[in-house]
């Protein structure tokens, strides 16, 4: 073997590490709060739209007991590590006069396209703490805006001015190492290098819980349960 | 001050001139594109109310000035004139239309935005009534004829008056840099109310501050006007002999000292609120966009902003009107050869007016409920002061009968002032009266019968002044048959726009909807009406193509006149020559021996005996 490719072999080696994933369940525990029906009366057109009732998604408890929702996210352990930002943009639709998805996770810079399926006019209001706000309107079926925050912040609001029901979260972080639950109360964070970590579950109506693991090369899991209020 | 020519700088001479007549033209063609601008963007806002959320056909807006600018800029081989400079404007104007129309926060794919929309109509409204109407009808016209018509060499303090015209340019300047910053200009309407104003984007900071400049500038001038006439009226001219021109002035000039500087204190107020934290126009519990505000802000009164605002925005508005009527009086004078109906009725009415104005203002805010007792007082003052202004309409018209009415363009505009004017003043009573305004308040209505007395009201007074004393300016006359399309055209399309309003506010349409009413259920019938309006604003466009083309042509190509071509009385006409001289004005300085329209005396052998001729 060449000395120079016995260095490039030494040299993966000494730069490689393991990871895995980080998985975990949001129970939920406690009385289901009853569905909370939106009223769309305002605009007709938002009303036109659905078929039948429009429940709220500010808590939804899946069928298996579980929390859809959630963001998940590790609040530290990753101190002084850099990652690249995604080039693909995220979605945030507002369809039916609802925001879908109602919770979603970028990283710092990574494009927001903000679209608008209804044909009616909505606002797009952002309230971030730390990041620089936003409020623009999309009058036109089909308009699309690419938006950014420059730094992390956990959570930001998004609602819309027009219809006082519609609101929307978006965790915002400088790591790619979070997930929102799905409607089986499941997440999953992949990748996620092995280490000691703390990780968060933020619910906007139940609060947050964290979590001291550690993850190997075998992944994690980490299950969080909320209580109902 | 004596007459004779300096040898001045170009830079001192035509820049930072001290003389009232190159102050006045820099005034004039000042306001003139800023009366222009501010039509401009509401061209393009009636696009959206015509055809909403369509694609906005930017080259059709932006092309007619680019190619009239570059005319302009061309049309005597790029040689520096008045013509360069507004052709140079022009593009300028047309360059900054583009840009901001492609900004994908104003118009992402030509669909114009809500929020563009709103800065479009608060910038509207503003620089048509402190960038265009005011300093074109004060600033241009009281400038350059107010010490002709009194016989002075100059206005008592031309420091004080390059240093007006400077600050309302500064004030001008800062209004169309506030396009550029981020959220773009002022968006709370041109009246700025707090707390919507208070939270608004960076573009009311701007707004402020251009204010601030804007009010300077109005209260040196207005100083200046008052010395001026009290001071520098030639020998034999008494109060009672001076031009009605001058008395509007005269009375306009006290009302702009007056009722500025609460505005000029609110702005400062409301400024401190946007950036050190003050709450003067902030109350308490205040919830913007379901986030109650800290509790360190809060206690004050955005009731407090409408009353300070309104304490100079109702005399404003016959700060709008006086000057107006000025012209409107030396013209119809001049043009039916008869002495105006009622002089001393006429001024009288003016001072009567300009008083009454300071006590009228809360009637722009029954919907406040200030209370039954209040909101009582301020129906009767306007009641009250409906009267001076038909007492000087109604000398008006009388002034014309009998006489022999000479037909051309100036005497158009005036003519066609008084039943416009006419319309404004009385669709402006059922507003004077709570339980109406209820219904009509914030409606189309309301803008109805505002344009109905600025638009083809002031501004049809000021094209007449231009008419009439362009000769003095330039010794030639602008062409007739191009005032004529002009006028007539305008005439058509000014009723074609402001009429359809006051049906629309009828049937309850709210103002300064975006959409112009599309989404509400109650406007249905009277939707039809967004395109008549629309085009009727864009024909009114086209037909000003002929009076900015007959401007200029003329200043060449016009005919030739000597130094009193309309046969007229007053000391700017007969005491001195076309175009006046340099310092001094006068080659000798005139005595008055007789009041300012004596038309038709009889015995005489010339139909006019000029008031300083003894």
């Amino acid at each position: 073997m060449k000395k120079s490719t016995l260095f490039l072999f030494i040299f993966f080696i000494s730069n490689l590490s393991y990871s895995g994933n980080l998985t975990g369940k949001i129970n939920f525990k406690g009385a289901a709060p009853k569905p909370q029906k939106i009223k769309m009366n305002s605009d007709a057109k938002c009303v036109a739209s659905h078929k039948g009732d429009v429940i709220s998604e500010q808590v939804v408890v899946n069928s298996n007991n579980t929390l859809k929702n959630v963001f998940v996210y590790v609040k530290k352990g990753l101190e002084g590590k850099k990652f690249p930002t995604p080039k693909d943009a995220v979605a945030l639709n507002q369809q039916g006069c609802t925001y879908s998805p109602h919770v979603i996770g970028v990283m710092a810079n990574q494009k927001i396209d903000i679209i608008n399926s209804d044909n009616t006019l909505h606002n797009v209001h952002a309230l971030p703490k730390s990041n620089p706000q936003f409020n623009i309107a999309q009058p036109k079926q089909g308009m699309k805006t690419s938006k950014s925050f420059t730094k992390s912040e956990v959570m930001v609001k998004v609602k819309c001015d027009v219809h006082s029901w519609m609101s929307s979260y978006i965790g915002v972080l400088d790591h790619p190492f979070y997930a929102v639950s799905d409607d089986k109360g499941n997440f999953t964070i992949k990748n996620l290098t092995a280490g000691d970590y703390e990780v968060e579950a933020w619910h906007e109506k139940l609060g947050v819980q964290t979590l001291k693991l550690k993850v190997t090369d075998k992944g994690a899991t980490a299950d969080f349960t909320f209580e109902g209020k | 001050m004596d007459n004779h020519q300096h040898h001045e700088s170009f830079v001192k001479k035509y820049i930072f001139s001290q003389d009232h007549k190159i102050i006045g033209i820099q005034y004039g063609i000042t306001s003139l594109l800023f009366l222009l601008f501010g039509f401009y963007l509401v061209t393009v806002m009636r696009w959206q109310l015509a055809y909403p959320m369509e694609a906005f056909p930017l080259e059709r807006f932006v092309y007619p000035l680019l190619g009239i600018g570059v005319i302009l800029l061309f049309i005597r081989g790029l040689k520096i004139g008045i013509h360069s400079v507004v052709g140079v404007s022009l593009i300028l104007l047309a360059g900054v239309s583009w840009y901001v129309a492609t900004r994908d926060e104003n118009m992402p794919n030509r669909i114009m935005l809500p929020e563009f929309y709103n800065q479009l109509g608060a910038m509207h409204g503003t620089i048509m009534v402190f960038l265009g109407v005011v300093p074109l009808a004060v600033g241009a016209f009281g400038n350059y004829i107010v010490p002709l018509q009194i016989g002075a060499p100059d206005m008592a303090f031309p420091k004080l008056n390059m240093s007006s015209y400077w600050c309302f340019f500064v004030g001008g300047v800062t209004m169309l840099v506030s396009f550029f910053v981020p959220g773009g200009a002022a968006n709370s309407g041109w009246t700025s109310y707090p707390p919507l104003s208070d939270i608004a984007t960076t573009g009311q900071t701007l707004w402020l501050l251009g204010m601030v400049f804007l009010i300077t500038s109005s209260l040196l001038g207005s100083v200046n006007f008052i010395i001026t006439i009290v001071q520098l009226r030639a020998k034999g001219l008494s109060f009672m002999r001076l031009p009605f021109f001058v008395w509007t002035q005269f009375v306009t000039s006290f009302l702009l000292l007056l009722a500025f500087p609460p505005l000029e204190a609110a702005g400062i107020l409301q400024l401190m609120d946007r950036v050190a934290g003050t709450s003067f126009f902030l109350p308490s519990g205040l919830v913007v966009s379901g986030d109650p505000l800290p509790a360190n802000i809060g206690g004050g009164t955005p009731l407090l902003w409408q009353h300070l605002f309104w304490f100079l925005a109702h005399p404003e508005v016959y700060v709008l009107i006086l000057p107006a009527l000025g012209i409107v009086a030396e013209v119809i004078a001049n043009n039916t050869r008869k002495p105006l109906w009622g002089y001393k009725s006429l001024v009288y009415a003016t001072i009567f007016l300009g008083f009454m104005s300071f006590i009228v203002w809360a009637h722009h805010m029954f919907m406040t409920g200030m209370g039954s007792t209040i909101n009582a007082f301020f129906q009767i003052t306007t009641m009250i002061i409906s009267i001076p202004s038909i007492v000087i309409l109604s000398a008006m018209f009388l002034s014309l009968y009998g006489g022999s009415i000479r037909i051309n363009t100036p005497m158009l505009f005036a003519l066609a002032f008084l039943p416009m004017f006419g319309i404004g003043g009385l669709t402006g009573l059922p507003l004077g009266l709570s339980t109406s305004d209820i219904h009509l308040h914030d409606t189309y209505y309301v803008i109805g019968h505002f344009h109905y007395v600025v638009a083809p009201g002031t501004i049809f007074a000021l094209f007449a002044g231009i008419y009439y004393w362009y000769p003095k300016l330039t010794k030639r006359k602008m062409n007739e048959a191009l005032g004529k399309i002009h006028f007539w055209g305008s005439f058509v399309a000014m009723n074609v726009i402001f009429f359809p309003m006051l049906i629309q506010g009828l049937a309850g349409v709210s103002r300064r909807l975006y959409d112009g009413g599309q989404t509400y259920a109650h406007a249905q019938s009277v939707l039809y009406l967004n395109e008549v309006m629309s085009i009727g604003a864009w024909s009114l466009a086209f037909f000003q193509m002929f009076f900015i083309v007959n401007l200029f042509l003329s200043i060449k190509k016009g005919k030739e006149v000597d130094d009193n071509p309309w046969e007229a009385t007053t000391l700017d006409w007969a005491a001195t020559t076309s175009p006046p001289l340099a310092h001094g004005n006068f080659a000798q300085v005139p005595e008055v021996y007789r009041g300012p329209y004596e038309y038709s005396v009889p015995g005489s052998d010339k139909d006019f005996i000029p008031q300083h001729q003894q």
